[in-house]
């Protein structure tokens, strides 16, 4: 029977780097795929003369060759980052708010935000320029604990980050509250919430002001390609390093020997391929509820998963327009609409279908002139579903049902922005749950993993990561995992959890050679 | 200090090293239920994508001389098929002799019917497979489907509320799928279908059309061999399209590539913008050449290789499915990138009119077998089906 150091069940970008990084300390690993694809949601698709970005708005982390940040720097140690060719963005977002009467663009770069801060209200800058060295010291103490190895000297961290000590257990609203933020500072630096998908209360301080003061200092970047390049160069790099990759190949089973360790995979044409360690870039409600033997999942595992509440659904249309944005009068690559900055209730629309209007929209030509012919215009607006609305819509009323969400949208763009852009389209393409479901597996079609609840934040998930681990030989990676959602969070996850495995391998080393 | 919250010094601090046992406690609170087996959207996504579905041929109607259609059942007779939009295509496969054999085939059925568990494809004589179907499967024959696939349909934000279907010859078969979606009401929009035949016995579903009456779906017939009251006589021409098309109008057009060539240069001249044109993907066809030579091209699926011959004139995909192989197959157009490969070594022409590769494709090395042609002898990594 065949057999590799490692199986990884799912290329999506966990399982990528999770692969290339296990490649790469010298074991054998097989990457088995659902779908004809590598990348999961990082990926394109072409309609007509336009190629469609599916998933990305902006990947943060990547900084520039002589200044890296974290993700560029794993993407070198991962042998992918001379793969890859990187756009930078220039303005953070543009945030329309119809309450607030909101209605102006962000800039990247810590000054630039500050001075736009204090246009939009006088004294704001001192407000931004606290949140920001609030921002270093969280990332510092972040850094310092991974050095630490999870044994931090408390003295250190009392000394050296007592703010960060302060804030820990603070939700983004408590934090700004505590920070004496008035309400339109508040709704300028809480713009990003949509990209975590869960609202202010329920949201880790922590986090939020680690991705806020990331992106806001380091920028954001976009790959040339589309995320289809991040993938094929991971693919690549695969390859390169001598493993294997099956596509159309569904791993139904993850098998457990007596003593309850990992032993194999089953596929779906019943073959069988022996391993003793799995990494699964899956949901663990499918990993727990759908590949195992419920005889081998231990009780707490099943607990920890019925805990936990999915987040958002996706939502996504793509338009390719026969005008070029100039003559749209679209301006801004990088948009957000809101109804209103009270996370909470946006949030709360967002579990119907008629009131879910929220949308963040990119204008790729704006970041990526060359993205489509001269004269036309790609755009995509993405929105979650915070219930499962998709779980009544039956066959026959799908197209219909995914037709009048996507005219909303449409709808709301052009009255948010005073474009018009009806008449000029030439391509559409909707993703719905239904689609991201299809294409990738997860429950109810979730896009962010599990929700950022409060009990159930970053830094739980960080500080319980080897109390979450139940099943010897078995590690899960992706946006379910223990840093969230998102493009390097899902990188950074594949890489963890190979490490991880790799400590495994080597703890369990001498007994697995005797038993061979 | 940044900020200091609460009055008590000490006690936020406190509070952050609560998270964990309350995370903990959170999870001691739940129940050990058993996690569900599935969810609702991804059991609708199951039915409305299933991948592949054994089906076989209930009935066989003749058309013409050399068209039939083919009313196909589930095997599993109980079961529905998925649903589509009227203008989708699905995929027959069928092993004949040592090939594995996949062509796509319009529907020619309603969506509606596709509920009931039917599903039609109208089949001209024309290849290997086609006479295979025509001329040897019976009632009863076994055949596999592939899902609905392509976008060869209606879309109310893009199109406009008329489409002008422009057919030639066994083009006909998606626009049936639409006047019958039509009229069963589940597509709403109006039709002017403009439908090129060589004569009057080659006229596709005639009395299906003539006997049509909804003021939704106009008919015009255009014969380029035959001269007969009640039709138009020559080409799919400017002067034509004038005459019968509304103002506001998406034109749709299904037929063969001769067709397509003559009727955008006539579109051309109406000014019509490129938006409101759209053409079905015909499959690509063979490379004319004199003499075409016989290539190596080896092939890696999963942990198995292969090593076949691949003719120059032939596509990849034609090569592989001689040969028996599982190979996966859909639009055999380059379009839908369902044979999305790796290339490891080897040349090859892809048909400009059939590049729809992704720009990374290109710089890493991927290629749609199903529309490339082999230069020299290959080497290619291809996804089992």
């Amino acid at each position: 029977m065949k057999q590799y150091d490692a199986i990884v069940i799912g290329a999506g970008n966990g399982g990528l780097a999770a692969a290339v990084k296990l490649l790469s300390s010298g074991k054998s690993c097989l990457v088995c795929e659902k779908h004809n694809l590598p990348g999961g949601f990082a990926t394109s698709f072409v309609r007509g003369r336009f190629e469609f970005e599916a998933s990305l708005h902006e990947f943060n982390g990547i900084g520039t060759p002589e200044n890296p940040g974290s993700a560029r720097k794993l993407f070198r140690e991962l042998g992918v980052e001379d793969k890859i060719e990187w756009i930078q963005l220039k303005d953070a977002f543009h945030l329309i708010s119809q309450e607030e009467g909101y209605r102006f663009t962000m800039p990247f770069g810590l000054e630039a935000f500050a001075e736009a801060t204090e246009k939009l209200c006088p004294g704001g800058r001192e407000y931004v320029e606290r949140l920001f060295s609030l921002g270093l010291q969280i990332r510092n103490a972040l850094d310092y604990l991974s050095a630490s190895k999870g044994k931090p000297d408390p003295d250190v961290l009392k000394e050296q980050y007592p703010d960060y000590l302060n804030c820990g257990s603070y939700s983004v609203s408590e934090g700004f509250e505590a920070m004496g933020f008035p309400k339109i500072i508040k709704d300028i630096c809480a713009a990003y919430w949509c990209y975590l998908g869960a609202h202010c209360e329920d949201l880790s301080f922590l986090h939020y002001v680690n991705m806020l003061y990331s992106y806001i200092s380091g920028g954001a970047t976009i790959p040339k390609y589309r995320s289809h390049e991040l993938s094929l160069a991971f693919e690549t790099r695969i390859r390169e390093l001598g493993g294997h990759i099956w596509y159309n190949t569904e791993v139904t089973n993850i098998l457990t020997d007596a003593t309850g360790h990992v032993s194999g995979v089953r596929l779906k044409d019943g073959r069988e391929i022996k391993t003793r360690h799995v990494v699964a870039n899956c949901s663990p409600h499918v990993v727990y509820g759908q590949l195992m033997d419920p005889a081998a999942v231990p009780e707490r595992a099943l607990k920890l998963t019925n805990a936990r509440k999915f987040a958002g659904r996706g939502f996504t249309v793509f338009l390719g327009l026969n005008r070029s944005p100039d003559e749209l009068g679209i301006k801004e690559h990088n948009y957000f609409l809101y109804d209103t900055c009270d996370t909470v209730r946006q949030y709360h629309s967002m579990e119907k279908f008629q009131d879910n209007t929220v949308q963040a929209t990119v204008c790729l030509n704006r970041a990526n002139p060359d993205c489509s012919p001269a004269g036309t215009t790609i755009l995509y607006m993405t929105t979650l579903y915070t219930e499962d609305v998709w779980s009544t819509v039956t066959a026959e009323d799908y197209y219909k049902v995914k037709n009048k969400a996507t005219a909303s949208m449409i709808e709301r763009f052009e009255k948010s922005t005073g474009t018009r852009i009806r008449e000029h389209i030439e391509e559409i393409a909707v993703a719905s749950p239904v689609t991201y479901a299809r294409y990738c597996g997860h429950p109810q079609g979730t896009i962010y993993g599990y929700e950022s609840q409060y009990w159930d934040g970053l830094m739980p998930r960080i500080m319980m990561v080897e109390e979450d681990h139940f099943v010897p030989g078995l590690r899960i990676c992706g946006g379910y995992g223990e840093r969230l959602l998102g493009f390097p969070s899902s990188y950074k996850s594949g890489n963890n959890e190979a490490v991880r495995t790799l400590h495994d391998m080597e703890k369990e080393g001498e007994s697995y050679a005797l038993s061979e | 200090m940044l900020f200091q919250n609460n009055p008590i010094p000490g006690e936020d601090a406190k509070r952050f090293m609560q998270i964990v046992p309350e995370r903990r406690r959170m999870i001691d609170e739940t129940p050990a239920k058993p996690l569900p087996s599935t969810y609702a959207v991804n059991e609708l996504a199951k039915e409305l994508h299933p991948g592949f579905i054994p089906a076989r041929i209930a009935a066989i109607r003749m058309e013409t001389d050399d068209v039939r259609t083919f009313t196909l059942v589930p095997a599993d007779s109980n079961k529905a098929f998925p649903y589509f939009r009227a203008g989708q295509y699905i995929t027959l496969s069928a092993k004949i002799g040592t090939s594995r054999l996949t062509r796509a085939y319009s529907l020619s059925s309603s969506p509606k019917q596709a509920l009931a568990g039917i599903y039609e494809v109208t089949v001209r004589r024309a290849g290997l497979f086609s006479s295979w179907l025509i001329d040897q499967a019976t009632v009863g024959t076994e055949l596999t489907l592939g899902e609905p696939s392509g976008d060869f349909c209606h879309d109310n934000l893009r199109d406009a509320d008329t489409i002008v279907a422009i057919a030639g010859g066994c083009g006909i078969t998606p626009f049936r799928s639409m006047i019958k979606a039509i009229l069963e009401g589940s597509e709403h929009y109006r039709m002017t279908l403009i439908y090129g035949a060589r004569s009057r016995s080659d006229i596709i579903y005639k009395k299906e059309l003539e006997e049509l009456t909804d003021e939704r779906i106009r008919v015009i017939t255009v014969l380029s061999d035959e001269e007969a009251e009640g039709y138009e006589h020559g080409f799919i021409t400017a002067d034509l399209l004038k005459k019968y098309a509304p103002e506001a109008a998406s034109f749709f057009l299904c037929g063969p590539d001769a067709m397509y060539h003559f009727v955008k240069e006539e579109l051309k001249k109406l000014q019509i913008a490129g938006k409101y044109v759209r053409q079905e993907h015909n499959a690509v066809g063979n490379r004319s050449l004199e003499h075409p030579r016989s290539f190596a091209l080896k092939v890696h699926m999963r942990d198995q290789v292969y090593s076949i011959p691949a003719l120059e004139n032939e596509t990849l995909m034609a090569a592989m499915e001689r040969a028996g192989l599982a190979a996966p197959s859909r639009c055999r157009s380059g379009v839908c990138g369902f044979c999305h490969s790796k290339l490891i070594a080897g040349n090859y022409t892809v048909p400009e009119e059939h590049e729809y590769r992704r720009a990374a494709d290109f710089k890493f090395g991927f290629i749609h077998p199903c529309c490339s042609f082999p230069d020299s002898d290959m080497e290619i990594d291809v996804p089992t089906e």
